[in-house]
C-alpha cells in the first residue's frame, strides 16, 4: 500500500512538474476554480496511469481523495500562486513525505546487524534533511515563477516631494588598484542627487603609494569627497566601516555601501532614497550587476549564477520582508545602524548579519529589482572559489550566532525578537542550504563505498538496494535538475545550454562550500581559503592545480562507478554507475571551469577579500580525506559483526518491493515462469507459510528461485518455491524477495 | 592627629576647587572679551592644576593656538566625560579638519565609547563611536542554559546513532534542566530551559522505538 502510494504520488509529482515546466510561467491567472480543476486533472491522469499499470481501484481512489484534500489546503495557503505551482508543490510535498516514511520503514525493518543499522539510520537522517532542503529550493522556485500577485516587489519608487535627506556613501577599499577606485569615484561624482557625501575608507593597505593617490582624487572631486586611510585597523572591512560611521556628516540620515570596483548609475540615490520616507524602512537593497561577463562560458555562467540570487532568492524573500542586506548597492538608515551597534566585526559577511539584527527589531526592508550599477567579477576560478568560501563561511557564522533567534520558540525566549515565522524560515534555510554541498559529498562517499563493496563482492550493506531505492531518488534527482534548469531559463532568460552551464558552475564550487561549512563549524574566528600553490609558472598547470581535490574526487567517483559496473553487470550496478558518473561530473566541472577561466585572466578582475587567518585547502582537504577513511574503516567493521542468518521476525514490517516492470504491468506479458530473487542478505525458506515454521533451507542475497505457488494473501505474500540445486520445495516470505512474472498465473496453495 | 590631617586635606581640596573655579571663570570671561591669549593662559593653568576636569580641557581647546593642540584638548575632554556634548561635536569637526590635512589614522585601542587613534601628525585622539554597544560574539559569557543545551546536543547525536544512548541521556538532560531552573535569574533563561526540557522529552520518546530497533538486532530471534 505504502509503496503503491509512493509510486502513484511520484507519478503525480512528475506529471505536475512537467506541466509546470511547460505551462507554469505562461499561466497568468490565479483562480481557485482553475486550481481545483488543475488538481483534479493531474490526479485523474495519474490515476489513469496507475489503473493501467498496477491498478487497485479502491486504493487509488483513497489516495486520490487524500491528495485532493491535501491539495485544497495548499491552494488555500498559496492563493497568490497559479494552479501549476500549487499542484506541483502539493505533489512534491506528498512524494517527499511518503519517500521519507518508506526509507524509515526500510531502515527500521531491514535485516541488518547492529552496526549496519546505525549507519543506515545515519544515512536516513542525512537523506531526510537533504530532501527537506530540496523542498525549500522547490518552494523558492515555484514562489517566483508561479507567483501571480506580488505584494512588495517594486522596480521603481514613487518620488517623495521635498524629501532629500543627506546620504553618506562609503567606499571601503583594501589594496585596490587606483584606476579601479577612480572609476567608481567618478561615477559617484555624477550622481543626480544634491545632498550626499562620499567617504573612501582605505583599510590596512600596506603600501602608501597604493592608497595615497586616493586622497588626491577625492580632493579633485570636490568638498563632499573625503578620504581616510586606517592603519593596523582591526575588524577588517566591518571594522573600517564602523569607524567610517563616526566620520559621516552628522546631518547624514542614510548610509550607502559601494564596493570600490562599482560603476554606479546616476539615478541610484534619486530613485532609492524615497524609500526612507517611511520611517519603518531600515534598508533597501538592489541587485548587484557585473559588466565583464561576456566572451566566455566561465564568465557568463558565473554572472548568471550571481543573478540567480537576485532574480530568484531575493524576490521570494522580499515578499516576506526577509531579504538580506548584501552590502554594495544598498542603503541603510544610519540611526538603525547605530541602534544595532554597527557592523559585526567578527562576521565576515557583516552586511547579511546586520540585516538579520535589523529585522529582529521589527524594521522593514525593501528590495528594488533593478540594477543601479555594475562591478567586476573574480577574474578566475580560483578567485570565485575563494569568494564562495567566504560567503559560505559567513553564512555559517550567522547561523552559529543567531540560530536560537531563528527557532520556532524564539519569541518565547526573547520577546524583543520581532522576526516573523517567514523571516526565521528564510534565514534558517539560507544558512542550512549551504550544507547541501556537504551532504552531496557524503552521498558521493556512500555511493563510492557501495561501488567498492560491489567490486569486491563484499556482503557489507547498510540498506538493501530495493528497486524503489534505486528508482525514486533517481526520479527526484532528475526532476529537481529539470526544475533548476527551468528556473534558470525562466528567470534569467538564458538558453538551455547556458542554464546547464550555470548549474554546473554552481556545483563546481561544491568542494569549496563543503570546506567552508566544516571550517565555519570548527573555527572561532573568520578565515579565508588559501588554495594550493603550484611551483610551475604555467598558467594552465596552475588552473588544474587549484582544483586538484575536485579533480581527484570526480575521478574516484567515475572510476569506481565504471569498475563496479564492469565487475558485475546488472541494472543495479548500472544505476550505481550512472549516479557516480553524475556525482563525478559535478566535481569535474571545477577543473573545466578553472581552465575556461584562463581566457579571462588577462582582463582586469575584482579583488577577492582575504580576511582572517588563512585556511590551507591542502590541510583542510587532508582532514576530510582522513574522516572519509575513518568512515570507510567503520564500514568495514560491519563484516566482523554477525549478520542475521535467518529472517528476523521484525522483517515482516518491511515494505514490499515492486520492480519497475512490475509497476508498469509489463510482466503480465512475460512468458517465462515467475521467479523470486532474494533481496535481503539471507532469507529462511520454511516448511509452511508462517514466520515460526521450521526452516528448510537458507536462500542468499540475489539468489533466484522459481515460484510454483503462493498463499491467498497478496498483501502479505508467501511464495512456494523450488529449492535450487536439490529437490524439494519450501515457503519464502514475499517481503524478502523481488517477484518477477505474473502473480495471477501462480496457483494459490491452500 | 588623623582628624587634623583630614581637616587640612579637606581645606586644601576646597581651596583647590575655588582656584579651579576661579581660573575657569577667568578663562571664560577673557574669551568672551576676545582676550584669547589671557583666556588660553588661564585654561592652561586650570588643566595643569586639575588635569581631570573636562571643562578645563574644553576651555583650553577654545583658545588653543594650534589645531593640533585644540584636537588634543578636545580629545582629552571627551575621554574624561564621554557625555560632554559640546566636546563631542567640536571634536568631530576638529578631526575632520585634521583628516582633510592628513587622512592617515592608526589604531591604538578602543573602548565601548570611543576609538583611540594616532594621527599622521602623531597626535593621540579619542574619537566617539556614537552608537549602542553590542558585546562581541566571542566575548559573550555562556548563559546558564548552556550545559543543558550541551546535553541536549549529545542526546540528539545519540538518537542519530541508534537511539539507545538517547534513552539514557535525554532524562539526564531533563534532570540538568530541573537543576539549572532554580539557578536561572532571567525569564528568558527559564523559558529556554523549559524548551530544552520539552525537546529532551521528544528525543526520549523518539529514542525508545529507535533504540528498540537497534536492540532487537542483537537478538534477531
Amino acid at each position: 500500500m505504502l509503496l503503491r502510494a509512493l509510486y502513484l504520488s511520484a507519478i503525480w509529482f512528475a506529471l505536475s512538474l512537467f506541466a509546470t515546466l511547460i505551462m507554469g510561467s505562461r499561466l497568468r491567472r490565479s483562480d481557485t476554480t482553475l486550481s481545483l480543476l488543475w488538481l483534479a486533472g493531474m490526479i485523474l491522469v495519474g490515476n489513469l496511469i496507475a489503473l493501467l499499470t498496477f491498478g487497485r481501484i479502491l486504493e487509488i481512489f483513497g489516495l486520490a481523495l487524500t491528495a485532493f484534500v491535501f491539495g485544497l489546503f495548499w491552494i488555500a495557503r498559496f492563493r497568490d500562486w497559479n494552479a501549476a505551482g500549487q499542484v506541483t508543490w502539493t505533489m512534491t510535498l506528498m512524494t517527499t513525505g511518503l519517500f521519507i516514511i518508506y526509507t524509515f520503514l526500510l531502515t527500521a525493518f531491514s535485516p541488518l546487524n547492529p552496526l549496519s543499522f546505525i549507519f543506515a539510520l545515519l544515512f536516513f537522517f542525512l537523506e531526510a534533511i537533504t530532501l527537506l532542503l530540496a523542498l525549500a529550493h522547490m518552494h523558492e522556485s515555484l514562489d517566483v515563477v508561479c507567483r501571480m500577485r506580488w505584494h512588495r516587489l517594486l522596480d521603481k519608487l514613487e518620488p517623495v516631494p521635498d524629501y532629500q535627506p543627506m546620504v553618506s556613501l562609503q567606499v571601503p577599499a583594501y589594496n585596490e588598484p587606483v584606476e579601479v577606485v577612480q572609476k567608481t569615484l567618478n561615477s559617484l561624482a555624477g550622481l543626480n542627487y544634491q545632498n550626499y557625501e562620499v567617504l573612501v575608507v582605505d583599510n590596512n593597505t600596506p603600501l602608501e603609494e597604493t592608497w595615497r593617490p586616493l586622497e588626491e582624487i577625492c580632493r579633485k572631486l570636490g568638498p563632499n569627497f573625503h578620504c581616510l586611510h586606517l592603519d593596523k585597523w582591526p575588524g577588517y572591512k566591518s571594522g573600517a566601516l564602523n569607524f567610517a560611521v563616526t566620520q559621516t556628516d552628522p546631518r547624514a540620515e542614510i548610509i550607502g555601501i559601494i564596493d570600490s570596483d562599482y560603476q554606479v548609475d546616476p539615478d541610484f540615490l534619486r530613485e532609492l532614497v524615497p524609500a526612507f520616507a517611511d520611517p519603518q524602512v531600515a534598508f533597501v537593497q538592489t541587485p548587484q550587476d557585473y559588466s565583464d561577463f561576456k566572451g566566455d562560458i566561465f564568465s557568463e555562467s558565473t554572472y548568471r549564477g550571481y543573478k540567480y540570487f537576485f532574480e530568484v532568492s531575493m524576490p521570494s524573500r522580499n515578499e516576506r520582508n526577509a531579504i538580506i542586506f548584501a552590502g554594495t548597492m544598498g542603503l541603510i538608515r544610519k540611526s538603525v545602524l547605530e541602534e544595532i551597534g554597527g557592523w559585526d566585526e567578527w562576521c565576515i559577511t557583516e552586511d547579511a548579519e546586520a540585516s538579520l539584527r535589523i529585522l529582529k527589531l521589527g524594521y522593514q526592508s525593501l528590495y528594488i529589482n533593478r540594477p543601479f550599477g555594475s562591478g567586476l567579477m573574480p577574474f578566475n576560478f580560483e578567485g570565485l572559489k575563494k569568494q564562495r568560501f567566504r560567503w559560505c563561511f559567513g553564512g555559517i557564522q550567522i547561523l552559529k550566532k543567531h540560530w536560537e533567534a531563528l527557532m520556532p520558540w524564539a519569541h518565547w525566549v526573547d520577546p524583543d525578537n520581532k522576526l516573523t515565522l517567514a523571516q526565521r524560515y528564510y534565514y534558517l534555510v539560507g544558512g542550512l542550504g549551504w550544507f547541501s554541498d556537504v551532504f552531496n559529498l557524503l552521498f558521493a562517499l556512500f555511493l563510492v563505498l557501495g561501488a567498492v563493496f560491489s567490486i569486491f563482492s563484499s556482503p557489507v550493506q547498510i540498506r538493501p538496494l530495493t528497486n524503489t531505492i534505486l528508482v525514486i531518488p533517481t526520479v527526484f534527482l532528475s526532476l529537481h535538475i529539470l526544475r533548476f534548469l527551468w528556473v534558470l531559463r525562466n528567470r534569467l532568460r538564458v538558453s538551455l545550454g547556458m542554464a546547464a552551464a550555470t548549474m554546473y558552475n554552481f556545483f563546481s564550487l561544491g568542494w569549496a562550500v563543503t570546506l567552508a561549512c566544516i571550517q565555519g563549524l570548527v573555527q572561532r574566528e573568520g578565515v579565508f581559503l588559501r588554495t594550493p600553490k603550484s611551483k610551475t609558472s604555467s598558467r594552465t598547470w596552475h588552473a588544474i592545480h587549484v582544483t586538484k581535490w575536485e579533480t581527484a574526487i570526480s575521478l574516484v567517483c567515475i572510476l569506481t562507478g565504471l569498475l563496479a559496473f564492469g565487475a558485475n553487470q546488472n541494472w543495479r550496478t548500472f544505476s550505481l554507475c550512472v549516479l557516480l558518473i553524475w556525482q563525478g561530473s559535478l566535481y569535474f566541472a571545477a577543473p573545466i571551469y578553472s581552465l575556461l577561466s584562463l581566457g579571462r585572466e588577462a582582463a582586469l578582475g575584482a579583488h577577492v577579500t582575504e580576511q582572517g587567518k588563512p585556511v590551507m585547502e591542502q590541510r583542510a582537504a587532508r582532514w576530510v580525506v582522513a574522516a572519509s577513511m575513518l568512515l570507510m574503516a567503520a564500514f568495514s567493521l560491519i563484516t566482523f559483526l554477525p549478520s542475521p542468518t535467518e529472517l528476523p521476525g521484525y522483517a515482516r514490517f518491511l515494505p514490499v518491493d515492486v520492480s519497475p516492470t512490475g509497476l508498469a504491468g509489463r510482466e503480465r506479458e512475460s512468458a517465462s515462469p515467475p521467479t523470486a530473487t532474494i533481496t535481503v542478505e539471507s532469507a529462511n525458506c520454511r516448511a509452511r507459510p508462517r514466520g515460526n515454521a521450521r526452516v528448510v533451507t537458507i536462500l542468499y542475497s540475489r539468489q533466484q528461485v522459481e515460484i510454483v505457488g503462493r498463499n491467498a494473501d497478496l498483501i502479505n505474500p508467501w511464495w512456494h518455491v523450488k529449492i535450487p540445486n536439490r529437490s524439494g520445495r519450501c515457503w519464502l516470505w514475499g517481503m524478502t524477495a523481488r517477484m518477477t512474472g505474473n502473480v495471477e498465473e501462480i496457483p494459490v496453495i491452500e | 592627629m588623623k582628624g587634623v590631617w583630614e581637616f587640612s586635606g579637606h581645606l586644601m581640596q576646597k581651596e583647590l576647587q575655588t582656584d579651579i573655579s576661579r581660573l575657569l571663570d577667568e578663562a571664560r570671561q577673557f574669551a568672551r572679551q576676545g582676550k584669547r591669549e589671557k583666556a588660553y593662559q588661564s585654561s592652561l593653568k586650570a588643566t595643569s592644576v586639575a588635569p581631570d576636569v573636562p571643562l578645563a580641557w574644553y576651555l583650553r581647546a577654545q583658545t588653543a593656538p594650534s589645531p593640533e593642540e585644540q584636537l588634543m584638548c578636545l580629545s582629552r575632554a571627551y575621554s574624561l566625560n564621554p557625555a560632554f556634548p559640546e566636546a563631542k561635536n567640536e571634536l568631530r569637526t576638529a578631526v575632520q579638519a585634521l583628516l582633510k590635512q592628513e587622512p592617515f589614522l592608526a589604531y591604538v585601542q578602543e573602548t565601548e565609547e570611543f576609538y583611540q587613534v594616532r594621527s599622521g601628525l602623531d597626535l593621540l585622539i579619542n574619537i566617539p563611536k556614537n552608537r549602542t554597544f553590542e558585546k562581541p560574539y566571542l566575548q559573550r559569557a555562556p548563559g546558564p542554559a548552556k550545559p543543558a543545551f550541551r546535553w541536549l546536543s549529545i542526546s540528539l547525536l545519540a538518537l542519530f546513532l541508534g537511539g539507545v544512548g538517547a534513552v539514557l541521556l535525554a532524562p539526564f538532560t531533563a534532570f540538568q534542566v530541573l537543576r539549572l531552573q532554580a539557578a536561572s535569574p532571567s525569564r528568558g533563561d527559564r523559558t529556554r530551559l523549559w524548551i530544552v526540557f520539552i525537546l529532551s522529552v521528544i528525543i526520549w520518546l523518539a529514542a525508545i522505538p529507535i533504540g528498540w530497533l537497534l536492540l532487537i538486532r542483537f537478538y534477531p530471534g
